[in-house]
């Protein structure tokens, strides 16, 4: 949350992620450049450089594959939810590596002329027509500058400032880049002349990524189907959303109404409360998260609500829809009409049974 | 073709860094008031962006400007 900007905001979560981020790509380059040293000797040898830019590429692609899996697996299992908590200092990571691969080849692939390199990088090869012959880097020139507008926006000030909607649309452009890659790398293999087990391997990570997004998608769905169902009891505004006893003591459950927007509602000591999914930071399902210290915990990046009023505990300025919430016998009954952000509702009381 | 493509990306950049530096030192306070007193790191972080976005945060700037003389 948010009351001065602090350059990286450090924990001790963050702290350890990030040394593993770092002993992760360390390990990786040193083995793929140590294997590649003694698996292609004489007159196979590969070239310093070549192997260096192979090291950094192959790193920065697995990366992105890690970064684009955290998004559903997060979703399906939430033992994966502390990979996605500081997962824009993966996205930068991988930035750095690939700027790194990028630098090299276009050093060594095009710095040895008379034209200046990134002239010869887009104006060498304008095979557009071909495909066996594209101008393959272009295409990861391309990738490369929206991964670096995505690293260079990932602080929270640029969350602030270009507003949530337009920052998510700029980030959700890593999917475009992913397809530049995808293409940037089978060209450059089929050019290349690579061995069959790289296109294999790409071929898997393209598999895997799109699978857990139409799981992770499709559970989704089945979740907004239930909410179709759901219809105002008895002519009024309120809505059955289940049992009380289907929501665990200090934890979150979601329900869709009419297919709308998500609520989120909490058990908290004995209460029930009702807010929107939407967590006011970068949209993550408040629903799957917790009530931790009296707080709506976002599963995130860990932003707090009080569940009776939607805002965040002060100094904090953060607030959320509410809405309007009341047990009859054991049935949780919601009124879906959104509160404006931060309207105190009185939590309804859960009898013991 | 290409280098004038490229010179104009070049442009762009340069005068981005021109107004970055500025923009850094002085422009996030009055544009966002949770960067009052934030450190020259955190300047300096925002400071790629600012140069890749910079037309939209002179807008910005400039609107901050006018709200702030005319009230
Ligand atoms: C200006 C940008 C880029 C240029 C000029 C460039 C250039 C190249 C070149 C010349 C190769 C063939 C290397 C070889 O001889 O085997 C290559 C391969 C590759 N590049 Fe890039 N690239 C760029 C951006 C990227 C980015 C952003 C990624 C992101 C992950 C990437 C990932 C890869 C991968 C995975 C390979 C295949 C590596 C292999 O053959 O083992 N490239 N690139
Ligand atoms: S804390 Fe980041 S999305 Fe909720």
């Amino acid at each position: 949350m948010s009351v001065g900007y602090v350059t990286v905001q450090w924990n001790r979560h963050k702290r350890v992620y990030d040394v593993c981020i770092a002993i992760g790509i360390s390990l990786y380059l040193v083995v793929f450049i140590v294997v590649g040293k003694l698996l292609y000797t004489g007159r196979n040898a590969i070239s310093d450089p070549i192997l260096g830019m192979r090291a950094l590429a192959t790193c920065a692609f697995l990366l992105l594959h890690i970064i684009l899996c955290i998004g559903p697996l997060a979703r399906l299992d939430r033992r994966f939810l502390p990979l996605l908590y500081n997962r824009r200092h993966l996205g930068v990571a991988t930035f750095l590596i690939a700027l790194a691969h990028a630098a090299l080849a276009i050093g060594f692939y095009h710095g040895f002329g008379s034209v200046n390199p990134l002239v010869s990088l887009l104006s060498s090869n304008t095979n557009f027509a071909s495909l066996s012959a594209f101008p393959y880097q272009i295409l990861g020139a391309s990738a490369l500058l929206i991964m670096f507008l995505m690293a260079a926006t990932s602080h929270d000030f640029w969350l602030r400032n270009l507003g949530a909607p337009a920052w998510k649309r700029l980030h959700m452009l890593v999917y475009v880049a992913y397809a530049l890659l995808i293409m940037h790398v089978a060209l450059g293999i089929l050019q290349t002349q690579r061995s069959p087990w790289l296109a294999a391997l790409v071929g898997a990570g393209v598999v895997t990524v799109a699978a857990l997004h139409i799981v992770a998608g499709a559970r989704e769905c089945r979740h907004d189907e239930r909410g179709w169902q759901r219809a105002p009891a008895g002519g009024g505004c309120w809505v059955d959303v289940g049992a009380v006893d289907e929501i665990a003591d200090q934890c979150g459950a979601t329900v869709t109404i009419g297919g709308r927007e998500r609520i989120a509602l909490f058990r908290h000591n004995g209460r029930v409360s009702a807010a929107t999914n939407v967590c006011a930071h970068q949209g993550g399902p408040l629903g799957e998260g917790r009530i931790i210290d009296g707080c709506i915990t976002c599963p995130w990046h860990g932003w707090q609500y009080r569940p009776a009023d939607g805002r965040s505990p002060p100094p904090f300025t953060e607030k959320i829809n509410t809405y309007r919430v009341r047990i009859v016998g054991r049935r949780v009954q919601v009124d879906p009409t959104a509160l404006p952000p931060g309207t105190a509702v009185e939590p309804a009381r859960v009898e013991e049974a | 073709m290409v280098v004038a493509i490229l010179l104009t990306i070049g442009l762009y950049a340069a005068i981005g860094a021109a107004f970055g530096i500025l923009f850094a030192w002085r422009g996030v306070d009055r544009i966002d008031p949770a960067a009052h007193g934030a450190s020259w790191t955190f300047r300096l972080l925002i400071l790629p962006g600012v140069i890749a976005l910079w037309p939209l945060l002179m807008m910005r700037w400039r609107g901050a400007a006018r709200t702030r003389d005319s009230s």
